[in-house]
Formats: C-alpha cells, sequence, structure tokens
C-alpha cells in the first residue's frame, strides 16, 4: 500500500445514525487520518448528492439500513449511473450480518466493515483499500 | 494550591484595592510562616469581623469578596437567610450569620462584605461585619473551641486559632450552611 | 464508562440515540403481547423490531458496553425464533421479551451514570437460551410471515424517518447546557435592555426633543421588537416532544397493575406536543405519582370492575394538548372515583376548610396528609403523595386540577407553562418592594375606591365580577414587617384554577419580560414565592407564586 494512503483525505458517511457520525468524527479526528475532510448525510439520497459532487472522496462508509434511499439502491444507482466507480464504497454492517455483506459486495460495495470496530480496524482499512483519488484527479 | 489573588476574585474596580491587599497580606504571611515554622501543615484562612469578635474560613472555600449591594428580603424564608442579591446576573442567597450565631442582625455598614462560599457546590453568601485579612497558620495553633466558646454556638464552630494576641474562632461552613436550623440558646 | 474504549465520550449521544428505539422496542412488545394474549398470533412488525434490535447490539458493541450488547442479541434471537415459528408466539415468550426490552431500556438509561450489571444481563441471556433450547413442534411447517402491516412496525418506521428528514434540512446535535448558557446571555441582554427605556426617559426629561432623541427612541423600540423575535427563536430550540416522557411510562404502567392484579391499559395521545425539555425533565416524577395513583387507587379489579357492568380492562390515558401559551396535560382513569366522604372526614381531623361542593373537596387531596389510599399498606413504598406531585406542578408555575365523578373515574388536569425560562409579568410595588406576578396568573387589576374593600371577621372582602371574593394585603401575607404601609391604591386579582384571590399592593409598575431564576435550597420553599428575577436596575424581584398564594389561608 502506498503511504498516502493513510494520510488525510476527504472521506463521506452515509448513515442515518447521529451516534455512528459521531464516532467517525472521533476516528478521522485523531490518529493517522487527523486533519481528514468528513462529510455527513444522514439518508442515501442525500449520500449520493454529496458522493456526485465530490470526485475527490477517498472513501465512503456506507449504511445499509436507511431512509429516503438505503444502501443498496444508493449502490444500484452508483453502478446504473456509472458515478465515479474509482471511489471506495465500504458497508458499515454489525456482526452476524453475513446476508447483508453478501449483497452489498454483490451490488459493487468494495468492502464490508463490521462493528464493533475500534478507530485502528478503519485506518487499516484505509489503508488497505489505497488512494485512488490521484488518478481520478488525473483523468478529471 | 489556591491563590489568595484567585480565591477572591474581585468582581468590579472597586475592589481591587481589597484583591492587592489581601494578596499582599497573604504573602506577608506566608513568608512569615516560611522563617518560622516550616514544617508544619498551613491552613490559609480569611478573617473576619462580627462585632468584636474574629472568624475564620478556610480559604478554599472561599470565591470572592463583594461589597453589599441591594439585598432583597424572600417572603417566608428562613430567618437566618437576610436575602438576595445580584451577583452578575446569578442569584446569590445571602446568609446573615450573625444571627446564625446568636448574635442580633445589623445593618450593614460601609465596611460589610459579603463573602461568596462555594460549599457542597453550592454558592451562597455570608454577610459580615468587615473583612479582616487572609492569614495563614500552622495547623498546631487550631485548638477546640473552649467551652465559654462553646455554649453559644458550638454546632457551627469547629476551633479556634490562637495567632498573637488574637483569637480567631473558625466556622464549620458546612454545619453552619445546611444542618437544620436548630433555635440558638439566646444568653440570658 | 468503558475507559478503554475510543468512543467512550459520546456515551450522551448513545442514550439519546438508543434509548427511544429500545422504547419503541418495548412498546411494541407490550402490544404484542396483548394481541398474542387475545389469540391474535401476528407478528409482522417482529422483522422491523428485530431490525432495530440489531442496530442497538451494534451501537452497544461499538461503546464497549457488553451487557446491552448481549441482551440485544438474545432479543434478535428471540425475534428469529417467533418470526419463523407461530407456536412461539404466546404469552410467555411476550413477557420474555418484554423483561428483556426493558432491561436493555434501564441500561441504556443508565449508561451515563454507572456501568450495567453484567450479571442480569447474563441471566437474562441464559433465561433466553433455555426457552429457545425447547423446540416447539410444528415449528418447520410454518409459512414465512406476511409483509408487515402491524401499527407498532409502522410507528417505529415512523420514528426513525422523522429523524433523517430533519437531518436533511441540515440538523446538528447541540449539548442542552449550550442552550441555557445561551439563554442565560440573553437573560443578560434582556435586564440590559429592560433599562434603556429609563435611561431615553430621563435622558429626554433633560436635553427636550431633538432630532437625536427620535433616533434614538426609535432604535429602542426595533431592539425591543429584535429581543421578542430572538427570545422566541431560543424557545424553539429547546422544545421537545412530550412524548419523550410518556414513553417511560408503558412498562411502568404494565408492571405495576401486573403486581396489583388488575387489568389496565394505558393510552397516550397528543405525544407529539412540544414542551421545553426544562418542564420535561421535571414532570415525569409528578405524572408517574398520578398514574400509579391511578392504578392502585383509582382501578377497580377485573371482578369488581365486571360486576359494576364495566369492561374488565381499565383504560389509562395519559394525553397532552397545546393552548395558546400553556400546555395542557391531563390523567385520566376511569376506575370507581375519589371518596368524596372519606377526604372530606380526613380534612374536618386535620381542621382544613372543608366548604364548597364536591369539587372543592376532591381538591384538598393535594393538601399535605390527605391520603387517597384504600389502606396504608398500600401507600407504603409508594411514589411522592399527591401533595408533592402538585408542588411538583406549582413549582414549574404550572397548576393541577381534580375531577371525579363516582365509578365514573377521575381526571387530572395539569396545566404547565410552555418554558420556564421566561415569564410576562406585572410589576408591583408593596411597601418599597418589589415583586413580579406571573400574567398567566392575573385576571384583573383593580384601582381601590374608598369601599371597594370591606372587612369582615377580619377578613378583606371585595365585589369582583359580581362576587365576593377575598382580598389580602400584599403587605401581610408577604410579610414585608413595614409599621406605616403605605396606601395600597390597588388589588391584582390572582386566579388558580378556580380559585381567585386579591392581593392589595401600592403601585403597578409595569409590564416585563422576566428572565426566571431558581431559587436556592436554602432559601425553604416559601409559598408565595416561586422564584427571582433580576429587574433592569438590577436589583433582584421575587416572582410571586400565584397557585400558592391562593392557596394559602386567608388574611386580613
Amino acid at each position: 500500500m502506498t503511504d498516502s494512503a493513510t494520510r488525510p483525505g476527504t472521506f463521506l458517511a452515509v448513515d442515518d445514525s447521529p451516534l455512528h457520525h459521531q464516532m467517525y468524527r472521533v476516528v478521522f479526528a485523531h490518529g493517522a487520518l487527523a486533519g481528514s475532510t468528513l462529510l455527513h448525510a444522514m439518508n442515501g439520497r442525500e449520500g449520493f448528492e454529496l458522493y456526485a459532487a465530490h470526485p475527490e472522496l477517498r472513501l465512503v462508509l456506507l449504511d445499509l439500513n436507511m431512509p429516503e434511499m438505503n444502501g443498496l439502491e444508493f449502490l444500484a444507482k452508483r453502478r446504473a449511473e456509472a458515478v465515479h466507480l474509482h471511489i471506495p464504497v465500504v458497508l458499515v454492517t454489525t456482526e452476524g450480518s453475513r446476508e447483508d455483506e453478501a449483497r452489498g459486495r454483490a451490488a459493487g460495495a468494495w468492502d464490508y466493515l463490521r462493528k464493533p470496530f475500534q478507530p485502528i480496524d478503519l485506518e487499516r482499512l484505509v489503508a488497505r483499500l489505497g488512494d485512488y483519488t490521484a488518478s481520478a484527479v488525473g483523468h478529471g | 494550591m489556591t491563590t489568595p489573588a484567585r480565591a477572591a476574585r474581585p468582581s468590579g474596580a472597586n475592589l481591587f484595592d481589597f484583591a492587592d491587599q489581601i494578596a499582599a497580606q497573604a504573602q506577608a504571611a506566608q513568608s512569615l510562616a516560611q522563617a518560622t515554622e516550616p514544617a508544619v501543615a498551613q491552613l490559609q484562612l480569611i478573617a473576619f469581623r462580627l462585632d468584636a469578635e474574629e472568624f475564620g474560613l478556610p480559604l478554599a472555600t472561599v470565591r470572592e469578596v463583594i461589597r453589599v449591594g441591594d439585598i432583597t428580603r424572600v417572603p417566608q424564608a428562613p430567618e437566618h437567610i437576610r436575602g438576595v442579591t445580584n451577583l452578575r446576573g446569578r442569584i446569590l442567597s445571602v446568609v446573615e450569620i450573625r444571627t446564625r450565631l446568636g448574635l442580633n442582625a445589623a445593618v450593614p455598614g460601609p465596611r460589610s462584605r459579603i463573602i461568596v462560599v462555594e460549599v457542597q457546590h453550592r454558592v451562597v453568601g455570608l454577610l459580615v461585619d468587615s473583612v479582616s485579612q487572609v492569614l495563614k497558620i500552622g495547623v498546631d495553633r487550631v485548638i477546640p473551641a473552649p467551652d465559654e466558646v462553646r455554649s453559644e454556638a458550638s454546632d457551627h464552630i469547629s476551633g479556634v486559632a490562637h495567632l498573637d494576641q488574637r483569637l480567631i474562632i473558625l466556622l464549620d461552613l458546612e454545619r453552619m450552611l445546611f444542618a437544620p436550623n436548630r433555635a440558638v440558646p439566646s444568653p440570658s | 464508562m468503558d475507559s478503554g474504549n475510543a468512543f467512550g465520550d459520546l456515551t450522551q449521544d448513545y442514550i439519546a440515540e438508543c434509548l427511544p428505539l429500545a422504547e419503541a422496542v418495548t412498546d411494541a412488545f407490550l402490544q404484542l403481547e396483548r394481541r398474542w394474549r387475545e389469540g391474535d398470533a401476528e407478528a409482522d412488525s417482529v422483522v422491523e423490531l428485530k431490525r432495530t434490535l440489531h442496530t442497538l447490539k451494534g451501537n452497544s458493541a461499538m461503546m464497549g458496553l457488553r451487557p446491552m450488547q448481549i441482551v440485544a442479541h438474545a432479543l434478535e434471537d428471540v425475534c428469529a425464533r417467533v418470526v419463523a415459528d407461530v407456536a412461539a408466539r404466546k404469552p410467555e415468550i411476550a413477557a420474555l421479551l418484554i423483561e428483556g426490552a426493558g432491561l436493555l431500556v434501564d441500561q441504556i438509561r443508565g449508561a451515563a451514570e454507572s456501568p450495567a450489571d453484567p450479571v442480569r444481563a447474563e441471566g437474562f441471556v441464559a433465561r433466553v437460551a433455555a426457552a429457545l433450547a425447547v423446540p416447539t413442534p410444528g415449528s418447520r411447517d410454518v409459512p414465512p410471515a406476511p409483509e408487515p402491516a402491524d401499527r407498532a412496525g409502522l410507528r417505529l418506521e415512523r420514528r426513525r424517518s422523522e429523524r433523517p428528514a430533519d437531518a436533511a434540512g441540515g440538523m446538528i446535535r447541540v449539548d442542552f447546557r449550550r442552550l441555557d448558557a445561551l439563554l442565560e446571555i440573553f437573560g443578560e441582554a434582556m435586564i440590559e435592555q429592560s433599562a434603556l427605556p429609563e435611561v431615553y426617559r430621563r435622558l429626554a426629561a433633560r436635553c427636550g426633543s431633538c432630532p437625536e432623541i427620535g433616533e434614538l427612541d426609535r432604535v429602542v423600540v426595533a431592539l425591543r421588537a429584535t429581543m421578542k423575535r430572538l427570545e422566541s427563536a431560543l424557545m424553539d430550540t429547546r422544545l421537545l416532544p412530550i412524548a419523550t416522557v410518556f414513553a417511560r411510562f408503558n412498562r411502568l404502567v404494565r408492571d405495576l397493575a401486573q403486581a396489583e392484579r388488575k387489568q389496565i391499559r394505558l393510552v397516550t395521545e397528543g405525544g407529539e406536543t412540544l414542551l421545553d425539555k426544562a418542564i420535561l425533565d421535571r414532570i415525569g416524577e409528578p405524572l408517574l405519582h398520578l398514574l400509579t395513583n391511578a392504578v392502585i387507587h383509582g382501578v377497580e379489579s377485573a371482578e369488581e370492575r365486571l360486576r359494576q357492568g364495566k369492561p374488565p380492562e381499565a383504560t389509562l390515558m395519559l394525553s397532552a394538548a397545546a393552548l395558546s401559551d400553556r400546555v395542557m396535560v391531563t390523567v385520566v382513569d376511569d376506575g370507581r372515583g375519589l371518596d368524596t366522604e372519606r377526604i372530606l372526614a380526613q380534612a374536618r381531623a386535620l381542621d382544613l376548610d372543608v366548604g364548597g361542593g364536591a369539587d372543592a373537596a376532591h381538591g384538598l387531596i393535594f393538601q399535605p396528609g390527605l391520603s387517597t389510599a384504600e389502606s396504608v399498606s398500600h401507600v407504603a413504598g409508594r411514589g411522592i403523595g399527591l401533595a408533592a406531585a402538585a408542588a411538583a406542578i406549582h413549582a414549574l408555575g404550572g397548576s393541577i386540577e381534580v375531577r371525579s365523578r363516582p365509578s365514573r373515574g377521575v381526571v387530572f388536569t395539569l396545566t404547565l407553562p410552555l418554558t420556564l425560562a421566561i415569564l410576562r409579568s406585572l410589576i408591583v410595588e408593596v411597601d418599597q418592594e418589589r415583586y413580579a406576578v406571573p400574567l398567566s396568573h392575573v385576571a384583573e387589576t383593580v384601582r381601590v375606591e374608598p369601599n371597594t374593600v370591606h372587612a369582615i371577621d377580619g377578613r378583606g372582602v371585595a365585589m369582583w365580577r359580581g362576587s365576593a371574593i377575598n382580598v389580602a394585603d400584599g403587605g401581610a401575607l408577604l410579610g414585608t414587617g413595614a409599621t406605616h404601609s403605605a396606601p395600597r391604591n390597588y388589588f391584582v386579582v390572582l386566579f388558580s384554577g378556580p380559585r381567585r384571590r386579591g392581593l392589595l399592593v401600592d403601585r403597578l409598575v409595569g409590564h416585563q419580560d422576566v428572565v426566571v431564576k431558581s431559587l436556592d435550597p436554602s432559601l425553604g420553599r416559601p409559598d408565595v414565592v416561586s422564584g427571582a428575577t433580576i429587574l433592569g436596575d438590577g436589583r433582584v424581584a421575587c416572582i410571586l407564586d400565584a397557585t400558592g398564594i391562593v392557596a394559602q389561608r386567608e388574611v386580613a
């Protein structure tokens, strides 16, 4: 993995839980990712708008059960409209949701992050998935 | 450790002189204490007067000392509560400690002050005749209250400190403020 | 709590998010139990409930709160069984679900105070395991659950969707203490602002009219209008639906009814009614007392109800409705009603005034020392007493009334201010002391002419709107101790509920919106004063408690 992958960047959290947004705030305020920009969306529709407007996103954290547009619908729209397919989208699940994880992978999610997770888990995930923003900007 | 200047925060320009005064006194008391008995644990007190008697409170409980402004009487309040006053937008209860200690209530004079104390997370003001100084004394100077003092309002007294020719009565604030209001036997 | 957890600082957020979910799950389980008891073995809502539990489990795990995590997990398992197996849809299983959800509610509510008890959690999990270990016959050929159409499910759905809808409008989360701080600052600004007109008058008196004075007048008026708008905007930020309080009661009433061996259904209405959070925080206890009272004393046993031709299941209704600047909360039961004779007998024993009709007699139950209990053993250790409940409501600037009809039931009506923070007041002067009188309790101010107020039996009496009302001297009632009392030029007619009383004062100073500050406990609990405020000149004025004054024993 490149070093740049664990440097601060712009991230998007799509989740209807204010608590989760707070948790992401904690993760992105400390450690290797400190200084990152974190965008928040409280549902899939809002999330997709932000997603489409921000090609520089490093990674998207996507909840599955949301009103307006759920995680799977988000992924379907992303694929159908081929919007920023280079941006890693990660499903956030709770242990014991294998079915959800499988469906999400099938719909185009890159990976999943299982709750409970610690900040280090998210850092590792970000590092593992790499930084694709440079190439994206290059294509731009 | 609480420094005197911080503990006795003046609330307005007219109190800066007071702050300076007690800071200087504290310093003097400190140097004196260091010169004489460096080994004994020190007690920091704020001393004040009611009539001719001198009383002391632990400085750590004191938040500030303010001049006496308008005090509003509160209907049906306990007898030892003189009223409430405006402390920078907060309502401060003012305790008439004279009556709490068996003395007659008095009209506040120009030297009267309100000592704002914080006890058990509650902030109240104590109306006193005058504030004399901040001083440090060794804990070995403090003795339990003698009987003649006990006879009056012993519930509220934690001890007596001897300092040169002076006798400073140390008040037990918690008991004085929160103990049920027991009738103090009047000296007949 | 869990200091090793990276998200330990988010405990308040965790409670704020998860407590309503856990409460909603509890309510839905209560409804399920009712249906299953009635033989309706549907479980459509359970799929959604299981999802919510899954969320609770995940969130608890993130927070490192294992007891909550394992309880939620166990409940999920029970739900899975219930979905798959019609035979599992029986009251015992529902009881298990309710117990677990209740435990979860308690654990989450207490998450900020102390670590959840792992032993209770483990115990519950073990019981779930034992219950699920017994395979119910015929569990394999159960058709899959049909699509949810259940009310409980729908309600949960709505709750979940409301939040993000707000969020789409740009919602943020703010610690309530910050709103308090904001209000504090606003209060100071209001005090400073209220000093302006006086300064303006003095300036105008000294300088006469000039363009600058006119300019100043306009600015002062405009500032006042802006402050009003700021006030209402600020107040809006403090309002929360009363459902947050109501949610607690479903399980409490159920448990209590069970302990009392009574059948009771609690119905809530108007949960969307908004109230200042500071009030919401303080009405839970009095409401709980009224409900407890209704369950224990108001409602008859099923057999007794049947004998009287009533449905065996009693209905307790808790409802809220917004009036113009107040909120009305009612607690209604369809039980036996108050025992008027007993109340009167007790009141006589306590030497209370027992004049007036049955309604007045019923009002006596708020007097300290009176008990509505059937037997002493029943009351022991329960609630805070009706007198204390009434005192708590009065302390909020609210009022409480009771109406009762034999064998028809009891209605408690609480009227609460929308906010505790700001009070529209009439400022009066008595023996040079100034007091703020809440306008919400002022019926009228009357100028005292010769022969307006008569002394009858040492009591002041005046005719007002066609009836005689007691008029008390302000100086005597407030204990000003003035020896040469000033001429009392006015009396203010105060009212609280049906009761009225005049209060003689020297001067009406004017109307003012005052910022309410509570009295320090060292001041005791005066009956005639509910709080204090700071006037434009920086002096403190006490706020009169109209309810307390109206209820005071009559003085000349």
